[in-house]
């Protein structure tokens, strides 16, 4: 399984891929912001998103928006990962389509559980 | 002196303009003319008054020089407080990387004891089954002592790793103290604003404001204020049943 992770903190980044490798998933590749990670999306084949909400560029819930406003990629299950806690944020993200939200910090546990649900919820 | 009618007022109120223009302009001598015209006169609650005006004026005057230090926060200490919170960005990033860098390090160390040790131990099963012929004996026998050593070398190596994330804490210390100076220049620069908004602004519209807690409507990162906010949600199990609320 490709996936990308977006988050303009690579320090973010790195822990997402190494939890991410932990689970199995190896094949994880990375963008800063949502102006970078979307022509990726575009043409990189990637079965999945992990993406932070506040960047700078473009941010998290428009590359979420733009994914899902994308004939080809719009049905790309999208994980958010982000600090934005504010519920009328977490209403906008579920209004947009996405898969699942977490907001940091979080833990490795939380992280499993909520792709494991994203992936039941794809396969039934 | 008196007031009684039109003329009076008029002179009067020039006088007390010129006052103000002198003190203003630092023109004491000509002031203390003014002054002396108005005792000559001998108008005691005029006088009074502009003693008070004066004393007011004064006052304005020297808060207004008190908070010249703002110069001084705009010129050099605002500069500074960026520098120190650069640093404090530096830092904890440079102890993130060198913490990641060393749990990575520790896992593969640990995967790599684990793996050896599950190898060996297939081989050591089959010792208890009879299935080792005597050669492979041997050979198990060099196999578990240079596990032995490895291993020591192994747990060495991860105590150094450990102690070494361990020493990359010291980041909290050192970004603390650079926070805590910025912190008090924070709390200078709101005196400061206070004072200036006490001699040229509306007190009350200050105190007013005070309670208010700033709602962004944009993405505006970690909450640190989430007991005085009731539009956010606390940890990730708020989140689930909020989502979960909307159908989820």
């Amino acid at each position: 399984m490709k996936i990308l992770v977006v988050d303009d903190f690579s320090t973010m980044r790195r822990i997402v891929k190494n939890l991410l490798r932990d689970l199995g998933f190896n094949n994880t590749h990375e963008a800063d912001d949502g102006l970078t990670a979307l022509p990726m999306l575009k043409t990189g084949n990637f079965d999945f998103l992990v993406t932070d909400w506040n960047m700078p560029g473009m941010q998290g819930i428009d590359l979420l928006k733009a994914v899902r406003a994308d004939e080809k990629i719009k049905t790309l299950p999208v994980l958010m990962v982000t600090a934005e806690s504010k519920r009328e944020q977490i209403i906008e993200a579920a209004q947009a389509g996405v898969n699942g939200y977490i907001v940091k910090p979080f833990t490795a546990g939380t992280l499993s559980e909520k792709l494991n649900k994203i992936f039941e919820r794809i396969e039934s | 002196m008196k007031l009684s009618n039109d003329a009076d007022i008029k002179q009067t109120i020039t006088r007390v303009k010129d006052l103000l223009n002198h003190l203003e302009n630092d023109q004491i001598e000509d002031a203390e003319k003014v002054l002396e015209d108005f005792s000559i006169k001998d108008n005691g609650d005029l006088f009074s008054e502009i003693g008070k005006l004066t004393r007011n004026l004064h006052e304005a005057l020297s808060s207004f020089n008190l908070d010249s230090k703002i110069t001084d926060i705009a010129a050099s200490e605002i500069p500074s407080a960026k520098d120190r919170l650069n640093y404090v960005i530096e830092r904890t990033e440079e102890a993130a990387n060198q913490t990641m860098d060393m749990v990575e390090n520790c896992s593969r160390m640990a995967d790599t004891l684990s793996s050896d040790s599950q190898e060996l131990l297939v081989e050591w099963q089959k010792l208890y089954k009879r299935e080792l012929a005597a050669g492979e004996f041997r050979k198990l026998c060099k196999r578990i002592e240079s596990h032995f050593k490895k291993s020591t070398k192994t747990s060495d190596d991860l105590h150094k790793a450990l102690s070494d994330v361990l020493l990359a804490q010291s980041y909290q210390d050192l970004t603390g103290q650079a926070i805590k100076e910025v912190i008090s220049l924070v709390h200078e620069v709101e005196e400061s604003m206070v004072n200036i908004i006490k001699v040229f602004g509306d007190m009350d519209k200050y105190h007013e404001a005070k309670g208010k807690v700033v709602k962004r409507k944009e993405a505006e990162g970690p909450i640190v204020n989430k007991d005085k906010r009731d539009d956010v949600v606390n940890g990730q199990d708020e989140v689930d049943d909020l989502l979960s609320s909307l159908g989820f």
